[in-house]
């Protein structure tokens, strides 16, 4: 500790104000021993080490002159030396106004109950102000009931330390103790005896004589209850200690400046001055500035402000000029004090802030008045005397300019504390004095210069502190910090004194004082313990810091010995801090938490503490992270459907509209994210959700459930293993409703790491959901279905909307038919009431002919109803009939030549091929090719429909639809590769001509209604004629007609085609044999057909018969007539056509047949006409008849035949030639007989 | 010479935290954690006093000769604003920032 060096000095030349300021700045010792205090984890900070170097040189520089070199070694070394002589116990409550109060120590003697001390206490403490008699002055007094001795030893120094007044408290109960009790009393006294002005003792249940005895220092009263006058006495007692400090203020005012002024000392200087030179002028001068400093406090202390301030205006110089840097501090200070009690009479202290003020000499707005020249001091020169003190202070009273300004208060502590900081036996005034100040400062607002005090005063390094000393200090030096404003550093040193009460050098360690200093940290790191709070986004936090406290928290309430709230706090923790969580340390939590859950499970009950907080449950949304939640619809064969109504469902009685686009778009469904679908009862449903486990290790989840409202539901809980880091994951939730109605889905429940949860989703951040509310309808049986077909592996296209429980699949020939049976079990548990089955055939590019599926449902609902359990059988005929026509590519062309012919011989002259075939087409590959070509599989789907119905759902009308693929390949049977017909002999008949080919791979016969089998080998190509009567397709019922709606002719002519196709179809009956697969089917030539075909094959509307002799004649069968007989020759027409024709003109044209080629026409001389060979026909009307006749004369024997030949003339040229279809007449002339 | 340098979001938490001797970062956690408070008041008396205030340097919470060290700091923070893929309040991670830090650690050291 040199001299102080040369940039002190420089500063000294400064203005004082300028010098202050940089006095403070050099507080910022940035020593990195200093540093270190702050960042301590645990246990106090053992700055004792540092204390040497604690006086900074700079804060020597304040001073006004340089002490001497040698002067200042010997304070310092005399400091040292006196250890023991240093106050200890700092009084961090300590604020300004205490300086200007009397402290009187209540005490209880002998054995009191605690109960009854501080009920006695409360109410003296509750006299803390007192209005002298006789003058405006008020007496302020502090009460404690526990000083330490040594303290009183400051009393010189700072009048405010001096236990001025005891109180004593005893029981006494009879006479007999009375002595004793007494003698107590002034042993207690003697204890603070050198600075007491007054002592009372308060007895307590003694009566008697004694009592009667009128004592000025003992009260007696009979109990605790019936003191009435405590209050009174105090004032008495306090009235007492009044006249003593008024005698001794003005005493020690009024010396005499020539009497020799005692040297005041605070204990440790006591022996230094020991020999020093009482007569110098340094020494008196010292003497007189104490003196002085010593006054000023009287004054303060008898509210005399404005004497006070002058006193120690005075003693501040008279130190300063002494260098008695001690004192002048003290002085000071007391004029800081004295000054602070002036502006702010509301108090600059938290608790003692009820300071009172009756008949205030001070103006309110006082504290508010700032004056710029207040700081200078204006001390009448005239009253600073070098001999001695002036007792004459009435000049200076009333001059308020003495008081310092508010900025100036400040200047003036920062100075003071520059003082007390050369003195390390004086760390408790210095530290103090910080606290004072900082209380000011707060007052002032000014947190930065506050917080620049109470820095220092955290450097100030008092003896080795006991742990609960620490604790106190560390709190208050928390409250301070809160008091500016500065909550993350209060939050600090709240945690370091929570820490300081677990220290390990602590016996009994306090884990709850621990536990609850922790939590009242909270806030200052901006940590609430609602998860809530969490949930908004990502978590923005000190995230290290607030780690660092939970972990505490953990720890400290595991100590505490509540592992309910530890595991509540490490499930915070874990659940709000995971992102900022590294591997290992997630491991080491979660192995953490599941040995704490292993004692005591976490649950969802918030836990109240004793301080009133409530710790909300933590559940672990993020254990695992669900993103995505969706509940499922029923698999398609179990939804329910409803039943439409007249009016469809769609339309709600509530509004008199068919159809409403209000209805349709309802919003309130939309926010209330319901879904359109519905769940039924009893039956189970699933909740489909996407998680996600960010643990870097497998995660555990148990018992994970449903948490639902609004209807009964079972919740069946599954339990999953997610692996380490897993992408999103499907999860399936199920759960069976067992009422109906609404039910939402609120969330789900899981537990983690012993750690109940229940998640809400309206909780969960980012989680996708397609709503959440489900109607649940009333019970439904169920339909399982099995069928006598092998099940297909083929899937039906979905685009037909439909899904397919069970699909199929049957191989059949073209034309063949099989029965499906099909067994309905109700595997539900209601009756199955109510089956309807539909069929939809899938579209397809073929064409297929009659009904591909059929079947009587009677026979089944007979069975019905269906209990649970039961089976029914139903059989359904699939009969599959696609075209039988050849494709183009087959079998392009069987030639006329060479083939076989069945049936008739093709003798007929008006033979007409039908080639439906474009002529000239490429010739076809060779054979080997064509194989391929002919077994060409066709698929036909279809999908059969069980609507079913039963129990509670069908009275609330719904119903369930089960759906059954059906699979069918066709293999081709037979095809027809060609159709033409032939006209028969008869006009009313004509011959169909098909060629038959066999594309199986077997032998196989093909028979008609009417002719013998014809076999086919396999691949083989034969012709076979089938003599059809032709068709009155007129004479259908019009049964198209009654659809008059689909009035597209196109349409029309297509179901007359149909219905032809089907007519003649029936009537050839055409069917093909496998005997060795022992199939069989049909075969249809309704897909040949074309216009000519049936043009051909149809009875022409004019209907002509020709009849010879009477006789009908229309077969190739020759009529008989003899030679020169006339023959009658009659030819009718017969109109059904729907108008009428005619009229007609014919010619009969005879001729012979040479069976060669020849036609012979001239037969003039062999017949003759009776008559005229051409006939006419009147016009015939719709279903009207006609005739004509005429004769014909044979002259010579012979096979004649009869042309009959139609005029032309305009009006048969109207009608289709087909129309004038006339037999042809075959009459044989033979002899007459004789 | 820098030992520990620290980005704060405007709501109080850090951005970027970075500190030289790694043993003990907690502790700069927290030195860092309670000096805020002296920043939150420079703030607050800032703002009545200067509503426009284009000073973006609030001063030395302990003295240090090195105000160039802010401008650097600052700049390069202007840098990683400026990156479109940042998204401002996320924590910061460009390796240039850390690079910058790093280098302002070293320099004096």
């Amino acid at each position: 500790m040199g001299p102080a060096p040369h940039k002190g000095k420089t500063a000294q030349a400064g203005a004082r104000t300028s010098r202050a300021s940089r006095a403070l700045r050099s507080w910022r010792r940035p020593h990195a021993a200093r540093a270190t205090i702050t960042q301590h984890e645990k246990g106090g900070h053992d700055r004792e080490g540092h204390g040497g170097c604690r006086r900074d040189p700079q804060w020597a520089s304040a001073g006004p002159q340089p002490l001497s070199f040698t002067e200042e070694v010997k304070f310092e070394l005399r400091a040292l030396k006196d250890w023991d002589l240093k106050m200890s116990v700092p009084d961090y409550m300590q604020c300004a106004e205490d300086h200007q109060t009397l402290l009187v120590v209540v005490q209880p003697v002998g054995i009191v109950s605690e109960e009854n001390f501080f009920r006695i206490y409360k109410r003296i403490c509750s006299v803390s102000q007192i209005s002298v008699r006789d003058s405006q002055r008020v007496l302020y007094i502090r009460y404690r009931h526990h000083y330490p001795p040594e303290n009183n030893e400051w009393g010189d120094f700072q009048t405010h330390r001096k236990v001025v007044g005891l109180i004593t408290i005893t029981d006494c109960f009879s006479a007999k103790d009375w002595p004793q009790t007494f003698e107590k009393f002034h042993v207690q006294k003697e204890i603070y005896g050198s600075t007491l002005y007054d002592s009372r003792l308060f007895v307590f249940g003694l009566q008697g004589e004694i009592v009667e005895q009128p004592r000025t220092d003992v009260a007696f009263y009979p109990n605790y209850e019936d003191c009435q006058t405590v209050e009174k006495r105090i004032e008495d007692f306090i009235e007492s200690l009044f006249i003593v400090l008024e005698s001794k203020r003005l005493d020690r005012a009024t010396d005499k400046s020539g009497d020799k002024i005692p040297l005041l000392c605070v204990p440790f200087e006591k022996k230094d001055f020991v020999g020093l030179d009482t007569d110098s002028r340094h020494y008196k001068k010292r003497c007189q500035g104490r003196m002085r400093k010593h006054v000023g406090d009287l004054c303060l202390q008898a509210g005399m402000l404005q004497d006070s301030l002058v006193h120690y205006h005075m003693s501040v110089e008279l130190l300063r000029s002494v260098n008695d840097f001690l004192w002048l501090g003290a002085a000071l200070e007391g004029l800081c004090s004295a000054s602070v009690i002036y502006h702010y009479p509301g108090g600059t202290g938290g608790k003692s802030g009820a300071r009172r003020f009756q008949g205030s000499t001070l103006p309110a707005e006082a504290a508010n008045r700032h004056r710029p020249g207040a700081q200078e001091v204006l001390i009448d020169p005239g009253a600073l005397t070098t001999n001695g003190i002036n007792p004459d202070t009435s000049t200076e009273i009333g001059r308020a300019k003495n008081c310092l300004s508010p900025e100036d208060i400040i200047d003036k502590y920062k100075e003071a504390i520059s003082y007390y900081s050369k003195y390390k036996n004086a760390g408790v005034i210095e530290l103090e004095a910080c606290i004072k100040a900082v209380r000011v400062l707060a007052i002032q607002k000014r947190s930065m210069e506050a917080s620049e005090f109470l820095q220092n005063a955290v450097y100030i390094n008092l003896r080795q502190l006991s742990e609960e000393e620490k604790i106190q200090r560390y709190s208050i030096l928390s409250e301070l910090y809160e008091l500016i404003g500065f909550h993350r550093k209060s939050a600090f040193f709240k945690r370091v004194a929570a820490m300081q009460c677990v220290a390990p050098s602590i016996a009994e360690p306090g884990w709850r004082a621990c536990y609850k200093l922790l939590l009242e940290t909270l806030p200052g790191y901006s940590l609430s313990l609602d998860p809530k709070d969490f949930s908004r986004g990502t978590h923005r936090g000190w995230a290290a810091v607030q780690m660092r406290l939970l972990h505490e928290l953990v720890y400290a309430s595991r100590r505490m010995g509540n592992p309910a709230l530890s595991v509540r706090h490490l499930s915070f923790l874990l659940q709000t801090m995971l992102d900022f969580l590294s591997d290992q340390e997630k491991k080491d939590v979660t192995q953490s938490l599941e040995n704490y859950t292993s004692k005591c499970p976490g649950t969802m009950e918030p836990i109240a503490l004793p301080g009133g907080l409530t710790l909300p449950p933590v559940p672990f949304t993020k254990l695992p992270i669900v993103r995505h939640v969706k509940l499922l619809n029923l698999p398609a064969s179990l939804r329910p459907h409803k039943m439409k109504s007249l009016l469809g469902q769609n339309v709600s009685t509530k509004s008199p509209f068919i159809y409403s686009p209000i209805i349709a778009h309802n919003r309130g469904e939309e926010r209330n994210k319901k879904i359109d679908f519905q769940w039924v009862q009893g039956d189970v449903c699933e909740v489909q959700l996407m998680v996600y486990n960010p643990m870097p290790f497998e995660l555990r989840v148990e018992n994970m459930g449903l948490l639902t409202s609004g209807v009964e539901f079972e919740s069946l809980p599954a339990a999953l293993s997610l692996p380490a880091e897993s992408g999103l994951y499907p999860v399936t939730l199920v759960g069976v409703p067992q009422t109906t109605g609404t039910i939402t889905v609120n969330g789900y429940h899981t537990t983690v790491f012993g750690v109940f949860s229940d998640c809400l989703l309206d909780n969960l951040p980012g989680i996708k959901t397609s709503g959440s509310t489900v109607e649940v309808i009333p019970a439904l049986p169920r339909l399982q279905i099995s069928t006598s077909l092998p099940r297909s592996a083929h899937s039906l296209q979905p685009s037909s909307g439909d899904e397919i429980s069970t699909n199929v699949s049957v191989q059949l020939y073209n034309g063949e038919s099989q029965q499906l049976i099909i067994k309905l079990e109700n595997i539900g548990m209601e009756p199955l009431e109510k089956l309807e089955v539909t069929s939809k055939v899938l579209t397809t590019k073929e064409k297929l002919y009659g009904d591909f599926l059929s079947w009587k449902l009677e026979e089944t609902l007979a069975q019905f109803p269906l209990q649970p359990g039961k089976v029914a059988t139903f059989t359904i005929n699939i009969k599959v009939k696609l075209d039988f026509s050849c494709q183009e590519n087959l079998l392009q062309d069987l030639s006329d030549d060479g083939i076989s012919v069945s049936g008739f011989p093709l003798s007929s002259p008006f033979r007409q091929v039908v080639r439906p075939r474009v002529e000239g087409k490429p010739v076809n590959p060779p054979e080997s090719n064509k194989a391929g070509d002919y077994s060409h599989v066709k698929t036909l789907e279809a999908i059969l429909n069980f609507k079913y119905s039963g129990g509670p759902g069908h009275t609330e009308g719904y119903y369930r639809n089960l759906s059954l693929g059906l699979h069918v390949e066709v293999e081709p049977s037979v095809f027809f590769t060609r159709v033409s017909t032939l006209p028969a002999t008869s006009t009313r008949q004509c011959h169909l001509l098909l060629d038959v080919f066999n594309s199986t791979e077997h032998e196989l016969t093909v028979s008609t209604r009417s002719s013998e089998a014809l076999i086919l080998h396999a691949g083989e190509c034969q012709r076979m004629a089938i003599q059809v009567d032709k068709f009155n397709f007129e004479s259908f019922p019009e049964s198209p007609g009654e659809k008059g709606q689909f009035a597209n002719p196109k349409q029309l002519e297509e179901e007359r085609r149909e219905a032809r196709g089907l007519e003649i179809h029936s009537k050839l009956g055409i069917c093909w044999r496998i005997p060795s697969l022992k199939r069989s089917g049909e075969a249809s030539v309704e897909g040949l057909l074309n216009q000519l075909v049936l043009e051909h094959l149809q009875l022409a509307p004019l209907q002509w018969d020709v009849l010879v002799d009477g006789q009908p004649c229309d077969r190739e069968a020759a009529a008989a007539c003899q030679v020169g007989d006339p023959v009658r020759l009659e030819v009718r027409l017969t109109n059904r056509s729907p108008r009428s024709v005619g009229p007609f003109a014919l010619t009969v044209v005879p001729f012979q047949d040479h069976q060669n080629g020849v036609h012979n026409y001239d037969l003039h001389d062999t017949i003759s006409f009776v008559g005229s060979s051409t006939f006419y026909l009147d016009a015939v009307q719709p279903s009207g008849q006609s005739a004509c006749l005429g004769a014909l004369l044979f002259l010579y024997t012979g096979d004649f035949f009869l042309h009959i030949r139609f005029h032309e003339d305009s009006t048969s040229k109207e009608l289709p030639p087909s129309w004038f279809c006339l037999p042809s007449v075959h009459v044989r002339a033979l002899e007459a007989q004789a | 010479m820098a030992v520990c340098i620290a980005v704060i979001a405007k709501e109080n938490y850090p951005l970027y935290i970075r500190s030289t001797p790694t043993e003990n970062k907690l502790k700069f956690h927290y030195m860092v954690h309670t000096s805020l408070d002296v920043v939150d008041e420079k703030i607050s008396a800032m703002g009545k006093a200067l509503v426009d205030q284009r000073e973006l340097y609030l001063g030395l919470l302990y003295p240090t000769e090195d105000y160039k060290m802010f401008r650097k700091l600052h700049n390069s923070y202007t840098d990683v604003m400026c990156n479109p893929f940042y998204n401002p309040g996320d924590r910061i991670q460009s390796r240039a920032f850390d690079n910058m830090v790093t280098s302002m650690m070293i320099q004096v050291c």
